[in-house]
């Protein structure tokens, strides 16, 4: 643990609720430890201001530890910051230097208007995973669990897809703001289990459609979403998903 | 101000826990065949409120739309996903026996009844064991990639101490893959326009008509607006009140505010003073902290619990030669070493850190050392195990555990009491049902590790679509409008004007300031060890503390915004009011008994004494006003079934 | 017909035009290049293959709709990605920097696009909407190269199209789903030799006939 602090810059993009427009404004923050999270030095910055009888910075957040997928801003032109398969509320300062200057951002995406701040409107990634991101199973009546044996490495491929935390950094990061990285993992996830194989091609196809409406851009194979993504989904996921879905179309 | 508390054994009328009569192993089934049923072609003339979205809240709400019924679900975050079920690692109990190893149902009833320090209704405890198979089932056919061995099926292992292997578990995200699953059920009945989604909503009130819940008035987080909602039912699964203690390993918007609203309204709050209190965490660093992350359990599978001898040694652990390093659990405890149980574990750590033994800059920390381990199996074998827990914990602290020993200490983890339920999961408010950790539960004074996600799920899949039937297929409900009813327009006014007075403060402080006070006071004074001489302390402490909120907070922006600090504002409100509760219900259970250690009661080895003859009940509280000392009532506990005895871990 | 509009319409399936035709083009490329490896084999072996190749007649006919409809395909698909991701960000970023996953093909696809169809129309006014009767291609082609700032576009022009290329290879497998943790670092370098191939094969044509011949 470390004791050294440091002093940074901010410049903070600020945008009122209802209002087309924001700008950046620039804040200090002061006598940062290293071992606090980049969240952690907005609630510093963010208490000042609240003392200083300004209204503090809006951000998401809540698990603070990188699962719930609520946090994330571009932080100095990075998604989640610059350090690699890592959420902003995980991101420590100690990889930051005294006399920084750091411009923070919110996600930006047709699909995401910003509400407030850094607080933008993620509700279109739900609205994808109901156009078919599930089994339909209803509660009760399912096999023993065991009846289907699944290879080891087939459950650990679809884990590996499944852990997606739905924080739409790949939105962020791609140059087209396409979000096939979210829908490439939850195609994945389910087409690989023999559950989901049953609805997959219904799904790929629903999913596709709708995230088409919803005002993503389209993949272009730049990769940027692999490289932000906290969580290492692979654009395998994503091939995948194109092998699905023109699967599903012409057979 | 000891609370008045009444000896004497008769059943408060209002306490009826509906325990169905017959045979443990019966009860289930029997009840749900005698339970009313709805006739399905008048489900959907039903409208259900679900507020909360984690593992209990989501699955209910798909559940019940599944069967037919209106749902409209609430939470407080962006989505339903990020409830803060997300966050849970280890893994699902469930007494499948798949490991061959001696499970049964029975067993794991009696684990969690004994785990829980005969503290929990076996009835529920039975219930839960039972289901926990079909949990399992059902999960596995939504897709969740459970960790499976080479044959092709689910691997299981120990955990929490329990002496078989009954955790399914998704590598260290169990929890997040579990709520993934319940979520997209749920997304499926909001395709289907059976459930009807309200992200970024907070409950503020619980609307009672004609002593029914019937309703509930929200505050969208986006535009501040107050709404109204109405139904014939309200299912709370609002999650645990750790929060109330600042610094915990909950989610930062986890907290006791819709549980404390119903509380208000009649809904009787049982065991508040039961909080476990996990004894693997990473440290606290700094004031600015916001958060305690917790490390798995399972880590204690294989490191070594150490401080050094001498009391305020500032050695680096490794100048510390062998022979000056105390392993005081080991010592302690030589049959189960450091496996023992969580309350144990955390005990004794703050212990040795009172003591003056604590390492690291704060020394409020010990060592968890895998120096042992790694000579034993190699590194490789030990990053095989831990490597994802290793990663973590350097990403937070910047050390290297293969390199330096772990840093832990014991962080506020999980709320066993909550608002009571009888056996149908009904408050005291009719029609008013909580699930989930919001409840009081199946947990008695301490849960056992990978047991919340199943009492979770059950709670949700696979109770309450039986026992809701059966109360609505019993009542006959008057006419009730969220628009124009009165006892709606009441509500409204009271969230508004509670909203106004934050607001007209204007104080000096920020909201986080006061969060901080009260979360130390807890800690210190209502955390690992109570006595009741610090209680009372805490007690006026905390009332000082309260009035003092209300005198110098200062809360930027306004109402009808996003105003965040608004949230927090009403939040810490109405810790600062469940913390006496809490405080209350310590000072009465004059025993210890789990994570309620009263140093008064201790016997000579420094362990939990338990008062069978005295504490062997629920204790639910009822509200009695404003700076009102609220009135205890009392579920007796009979066990029936086991034998109540003393926790040994020697 | 519907499905299949509603499908060539929808995100991947426009991405699969692109594949495709992108495709075609990449084998066009590979048969142009090895046509005019000819040159480097004296005019007289150059002018035979030309020769050679006209005698196919309807083929070649053939071919050059089809390359015409496969660049229309291309040429308005990508306009219209180009178009929809361009709107996809209304609000761009005041900072925005790379992640690593971008490459210096990858980020210019449109804008080397561009470029592409600007050298080619050129590049057809100049070699193949010509009089032949009066003069071989290969004077055509020597004529051409003498004036040096032409030569400079040709070779710009070269290495563009192996900029796109770099990208566009290995992404139209992604695209059609053969991505594979086993042979996708093969694609990948086989994409980067196919570009540098095509750069150095073309690109030293004007060398060539300007100082060799
Ligand atoms: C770090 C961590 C690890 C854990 N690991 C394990 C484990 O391995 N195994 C295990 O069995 N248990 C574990 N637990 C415990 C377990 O995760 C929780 O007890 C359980 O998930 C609680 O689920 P829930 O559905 O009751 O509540 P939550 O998941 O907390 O959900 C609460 C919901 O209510 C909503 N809500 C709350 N208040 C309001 C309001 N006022 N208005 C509207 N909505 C509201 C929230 O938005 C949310 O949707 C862990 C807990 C933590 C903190
Ligand atoms: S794919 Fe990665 S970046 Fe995209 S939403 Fe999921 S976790 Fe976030
Ligand atoms: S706050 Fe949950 S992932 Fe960052």
């Amino acid at each position: 643990m470390t004791t050294k602090t440091i002093n940074l810059t901010l410049k903070v993009w600020r945008q009122n609720r209802g209002e087309k427009k924001g700008k950046l404004k620039t804040y200090f923050a002061k006598n940062i430890s290293g071992d606090m999270s980049f969240l952690e030095m907005i609630d510093v910055v963010n208490e000042d201001l609240t003392k200083n009888r300004e209204e503090p910075i809006a951000f998401d957040h809540d698990c603070r530890e990188g699962i719930c997928g609520m946090c994330g801003a571009v932080i100095n032109g990075r998604a989640h910051g610059h350090e690699k398969e890592t959420t902003l509320c995980q991101l420590h300062m100690r990889h930051f230097s005294d006399g920084d200057t750091i411009v923070i951002e919110p996600w930006r995406s047709r699909a995401f208007p910003i509400i407030k701040d850094l607080i933008v409107d993620r509700s279109a990634l739900d609205r994808i995973i109901q156009s078919g991101g599930y089994i339909s199973v209803n509660t009760g009546g399912a096999p023993d669990a065991n009846a289907i044996p699944i290879a080891r490495e087939v459950a650990e491929t679809a884990f590996n897809a499944a852990a997606c935390i739905g924080c739409g950094a790949c939105v962020a990061a791609c140059p087209n703001a396409s979000a096939m990285l979210f829908v490439s993992a939850k195609i994945s996830h389910l087409a690989l289990l023999p559950q989901g194989r049953i609805e997959a091609a219904k799904r790929a196809k629903a999913m596709v459609r709708q995230m088409d409406q919803l005002g993503f851009g389209n993949c272009s194979n730049e990769t940027e979403c692999e490289a932000e993504c906290p969580k290492g989904i692979s654009i395998i996921n994503i091939a995948r998903l194109n092998r699905e879905f023109l699967k599903a179309e012409l057979c | 101000m000891t609370p008045y508390v009444e000896n004497d054994q008769k059943i408060d009328t209002k306490l009826d826990a509906k325990v169905p009569p017959g045979p443990l192993a019966g009860k289930w089934d029997q009840y749900r065949f005698d339970l009313k049923l709805v006739n399905p072609a008048n489900k959907k003339k039903f409208d259900i409120i679900v507020v909360g979205t984690g593992l209990a809240g989501a699955s209910a709400a798909a559940t019940l739309a599944e069967l037919g019924y209106h749902v409209k679900n609430f939470c407080i975050q962006d989505s339903p996903r990020r409830a803060h079920s997300i966050a849970a690692q280890g893994g699902i109990n469930a007494a499948k026996n798949y490991s061959n190893d001696g499970d049964s149902i029975w067993r794991l009833f009696y684990d969690t009844i004994k785990g829980g320090d005969f503290r929990a209704r076996e009835a529920n405890v039975y219930r839960l064991a039972q289901i926990s198979n079909h949990i399992i089932d059902h999960c596995v056919a939504q897709g969740i990639p459970f960790a499976r061995d080479y044959g092709g099926f689910l691997d299981n292992r120990s955990f929490g101490g329990a002496q078989v292997s009954r955790t399914f578990y998704a590598k260290g995200q169990t929890g997040q893959q579990l709520l993934l699953g319940a979520y997209s059920a749920l997304m499926r009945q909001v395709a289907s326009g059976m459930v009807k989604m309200f992200p970024r909503r907070e409950m503020m009130e619980l609307v009672v008509v004609d002593g029914r819940a019937r309703g509930i008035v929200t505050r969208n987080l986006i535009t501040g607006e107050i709404e109204t909602y109405d139904g014939h039912a309200v299912v709370l699964a609002t999650g645990g009140y750790g929060n109330v203690f600042n610094l915990s390993t909950n989610a930062m918007s986890s907290n006791v505010t819709a549980s404390f609203r119903a509380y208000k309204k009649g809904a009787y709050f049982a065991n508040p003073c039961f909080t476990q209190i996990h004894p693997t965490c990473i440290p606290v660093h700094g004031t600015f902290q916001s958060k305690l992350t917790l490390m798995s359990e399972s880590l204690r599978n294989d490191g070594r619990v150490w401080v050094p001898k001498k009391p305020g040694d500032k050695r680096r652990a490794a100048d510390i030669p062998e022979s000056e390093r105390d392993y005081y659990l080991e010592n302690k405890y030589p049959s189960f070493g450091n496996l023992v149980p969580r309350d144990v574990a955390s005990r004794n750590a703050k212990e040795q850190c009172d003591k003056g033994k604590g390492v690291g800059e704060t020394g409020l920390a010990v060592y968890l050392d895998f120096e042992d381990a790694i000579n034993r199996y190699g590194e490789d074998v030990v990053a095989g195990k831990y490597g994802n827990l290793f990663e973590m914990y350097e990403k937070i602290t910047g050390e290297n555990p293969y390199k330096t020993p772990m840093m832990i200490y014991p962080a506020v983890h999980y709320a066993m009491g909550g608002l009571w339920v009888d056996y149908n999961l009904m408050s005291t408010i009719d029609g008013l049902f909580v699930l989930g950790e919001a409840n009081f539960s199946d947990h008695g004074a301490n849960r056992l590790g990978a047991s919340a996600l199943m009492q979770g799920l059950a709670d949700g899949y696979f109770i309450i679509p039986y026992t809701i039937g059966g109360y609505l297929a019993e009542t006959t409900f008057s006419e009730v409008h969220a628009q124009n009813s009165d006892e709606f327009k009441k509500g409204v006014e009271a969230v508004n004007n509670r909203i106004n007075r934050l607001l007209s403060v204007n104080g000096n402080r920020t909201v986080a300031d006061f969060h901080r006070k009260l979360g130390l006071i807890l800690w210190d004074h209502c955390g690992m060890s109570r006595n009741e001489e610090d209680l009372l302390k805490a007690k006026s402490m905390v009332n000082a503390l309260k009035h003092e909120f209300w005198k110098d907070v200062y809360i930027p922006g306004i109402g009808k915004d996003l105003n965040q600090s608004l949230e927090n504002a009403g939040r810490v409100a109405d810790f600062l009011e469940f913390a006496e509760l809490m405080i209350t219900d310590a000072l009465a259970r004059k025993e210890s008994c789990g994570c309620h250690f009263n140093t008064a009661f201790q016997t000579e080895e420094n362990e939990a004494r338990r008062d069978d003859e005295n504490f062997c009940h629920v204790a639910a509280w009822e509200y009695a006003g404003e700076e009102k000392d609220p009135v205890f009532h009392k579920e007796p506990l009979e066990f029936e079934n086991v034998k109540l005895s003393q926790r040994s871990y020697k | 017909m519907n499905w299949f509009t509603a499908f060539l319409g929808s995100s991947i399936g426009k991405k699969l035009l692109m594949a495709l035709t992108g495709l075609g083009f990449c084998f066009f490329l590979f048969i142009h290049l090895i046509g005019n490896l000819t040159l480097y084999g004296g005019k007289n072996f150059f002018l035979s293959y030309v020769e050679h190749l006209h005698a196919l007649g309807p083929v070649i006919i053939i071919a050059e709709c089809g390359l015409l409809l496969f660049a229309v395909i291309h040429v308005t698909t990508g306009a219209l990605l180009f178009i929809e991701n361009w709107r996809a960000r209304p609000v761009g970023y005041v900072m925005k920097k790379n992640a690593g996953g971008r490459t210096l093909g990858s980020a210019t696809m449109p804008y080397t696009g561009f470029l592409i169809l600007t050298f080619i129309t050129i590049h057809l006014l100049n070699v193949h909407f010509v009089d032949l009767s009066q003069q071989t291609i290969f004077q055509v082609l020597q004529n051409i190269f003498a004036f040096f700032p032409y030569v400079v576009f040709y070779t710009l022009a070269v290495i563009i199209v192996a900029i796109h290329v770099s990208h566009g290879f290995w992404s139209l497998f992604q695209t059609l789903g053969a991505n594979h943790p086993k042979y996708m670092p093969f694609i990948h370098g086989l994409g980067i030799c196919f570009s540098l191939i095509i750069a150095l094969g073309f690109g030293f044509i004007p060398a060539y006939i300007r100082f060799i011949v």
